[in-house]
């Protein structure tokens, strides 16, 4: 009786948690299954002698707490009453979903994403400037270009020197095999130049 | 007379002062910044005497363009409350703004002057203009007053511009720019230490210094190159810089001053040749030299520049060599003026004046002078004028413009803003 007590007060709180747990077909027929086996389970128990009933109630508790919320149901009564029940439990489960702490917490985090400081990248494409007509003088068309002729000097990216060569593996530049021993070692396929 | 407030807000250093002084009575840098030592982030103070080792830092301009404005709002309350100790409410403010500024941005600049600060007006004035206003104010005779046309090349900390001026109004549609400034120097010296001698990724404020101390522009890259090869004292540019060990000295600074100036002495073109005698002494300070470096290794506090000095300002002569799929500074230039009328050409050729922090390499403008006179047709003449403080050119020639009788008329006040909102009014400024 105390036990039955105490469940009860739990299934009161859980109810609208174990809900969304069930809401699923297959969620419902595992748990016919495993009412069946709880009623079966109920028949032989007064023939246990008291430690033993005592040992698998331990048992039951420990074994997971979920189970547990999955069994009480059936102090509601029977399969009838959970089945009436369920369209209730989903009602509540909905209304909370509903209710106002999430929906400030969503329009809490839009707000601060609205106020954040965002990149110039970001308020760039947003200013849609390509489709200025050609001759306004925009950000974008005061950037200065590429340069005329494509001839450039290449330097050792380990030293800063004259880099004649180049690494195979990557196409970083390098002067000296001292100086590839170091590119080898420390930032060789790190980028392809 | 009202007070008009001038603020030069750049993405390095903010420069603000009373309309119609001669220099800013504050100049600070555009940042908060967290020390080791502190929790909380600072404010910047025009006498830093912190331990700036590993400060992180926070930036309310990005590319240039201020996006961060609940950080700039901040900075400007301690600014105007703490330093200029101004009402904005009973003043003007001039602001300078980038070129090209979206539209986003100028209605976040407008909100925050006359929303949060209650600036009784504003005028917004781009910097090219500014820096020829001053020029032309400078030298009467000249020819940037007589024409009234220049070619403005602002150098500064997020982007390099160079902007024909017709009139006192920049001619937008021919404006170039290079996404190169001090910042990105600054970060490619770091990259370049790290990667060859200490890892000081985190430590902008002592690379700032380096930078400034240090670096300067070759005249001739592959004699430098050769130079800087040498071993001992035939190197001549080879340079140490003493890190801050936060216990003797809370501030980086350069080992041997006279050495960092020793590549003025390499003009001649010819390499000095050590005689017999001279030769055995620089075998002596090879064995010192070695010995040196051994003790570098171990006190791991100081670190050697040789062709970093001068690869690193190379970046905005040649961005190519980089990676960059940018022209160079005098392409840059080049371009510029041909997108301009060709009466104007001769004109802008021989009245370009170089402004912004990171013209302060020296030989900067002997260098573009000499990368700029191939691209340029023979009968043009090509001249450069520095001015005197390339950082403060924008905020004098704004003060000028301030203290000029009309400039109440220019001004956007509160009023005309809540009647008409932020667009309207700016179409005042004809930007």
């Amino acid at each position: 009786m105390e036990e039955e007590r105490r469940m009860s007060t739990r299934t009161r709180k859980v109810a609208p948690k174990m809900a969304a747990a069930l809401a699923s077909t297959d969620n419902r027929t595992q748990v016919r299954q495993l009412l069946l086996g709880l009623k079966l389970w109920k028949t032989i128990m007064p023939e246990l002698n008291t430690l033993r009933f005592m040992m698998t109630m331990t048992m039951l508790l420990l074994m997971m707490m979920m189970m547990v919320f999955l069994f009480s149901p059936i102090f509601f009564s029977a399969f009838k009453f959970y089945d009436n029940c369920h369209v209730l439990i989903v009602y509540i489960q909905k209304k909370q979903l509903k209710g106002t702490k999430r929906k400030t917490r969503q329009a809490k985090a839009l707000e601060d994403a609205r106020k954040a400081p965002r990149t110039f990248l970001e308020l760039l494409h947003e200013a849609s400037l390509e489709s200025l007509p050609p001759h306004v003088p925009t950000y974008l068309r005061a950037a200065v270009g590429p340069p005329s002729s494509t001839s450039r000097r290449h330097f050792c990216t380990v030293c800063g020197f004259t880099g004649g060569y180049m690494c195979v593996k990557c196409g970083m530049r390098f002067c000296s095999i001292r100086c590839q021993h170091i590119h080898d070692d420390t930032r060789c396929m790190k980028f392809v130049a | 007379m009202s007070n008009v407030v001038v603020l030069d807000n750049g993405g390095g250093l903010i420069k603000a002062g009373h309309g119609g002084d001669r220099d800013p009575e504050v100049t600070i840098p555009n940042c908060l910044y967290r020390p080791l030592s502190s929790k909380k982030f600072l404010y910047p103070s025009p006498s830093n005497s912190e331990d700036l080792t590993s400060a992180a830092l926070r930036r309310p301009i990005d590319r240039g363009y201020l996006i961060n404005t609940d950080l700039q709002r901040d900075i400007w309350a301690h600014l105007f409350s703490s330093l200029l100790h101004v009402a904005p409410s009973s003043s003007s403010l001039l602001l300078t703004e980038p070129l090209f500024t979206l539209p986003s941005i100028q209605r976040a600049t407008d909100e925050l002057v006359f929303e949060d600060f209650n600036f009784k007006s504003l005028f917004v004035a781009d910097s090219p203009s500014l820096v020829h206003l001053y020029e032309a104010s400078r030298r009467p005779d000249g020819l940037v007053s007589k024409a009234q046309c220049s070619l403005v090349v602002d150098c500064g900390f997020s982007f390099t511009h160079a902007a024909p001026v017709f009139q006192n109004f920049t001619v937008n549609y021919a404006v170039k720019r290079i996404d190169l400034g001090g910042k990105a120097l600054t970060n490619y010296l770091k990259e370049l230490v790290s990667y060859r001698a200490i890892n000081v990724m985190d430590e902008t404020f002592i690379i700032d210094d380096v930078k400034e101390k240090l670096c300067f522009v070759s005249l001739d890259v592959s004699r430098d190159l050769q130079i800087a090869r040498k071993r001992g004292k035939d190197n001549q540019l080879r340079c140490t810089y003493v890190l801050p060990d936060g216990v003797t000295y809370t501030k980086g600074f350069v080992k041997d001053p006279d050495a960092a100036q020793r590549y003025l002495t390499l003009d001649d073109g010819s390499l000095p040749q050590p005689s017999e005698t001279e030769k055995d002494m620089v075998q002596i300070d090879d064995a010192e030299e070695r010995k040196d470096r051994k003790r570098i290794d171990l006190t791991k506090n100081e670190f050697d520049l040789t062709n970093e000095r001068f690869l690193v300002p190379e970046m905005i002569f040649q961005p190519a060599d980089l990676g960059m799929n940018e022209a160079g500074l005098a392409e840059c230039i080049v371009r510029a003026v041909n997108s301009c009328h060709p009466y104007l050409h001769s004109v802008l050729y021989e009245s370009i004046i170089l402004t912004g922090g990171s013209t302060l390499f020296p030989r900067f403008s002997e260098r573009l002078q000499m990368e700029l006179r191939p691209l340029v047709p023979d009968d043009y003449q090509v001249k450069i004028t520095t001015q005197e403080d390339p950082i403060l050119g924008v905020w004098r020639g704004g003060s000028l413009l301030a203290s000029s009788p009309d400039f109440e008329a220019m001004c956007v006040t509160k009023a005309e803003y809540e009647e008409l909102g932020s667009a309207r009014c700016r179409k005042r400024f004809f930007h």
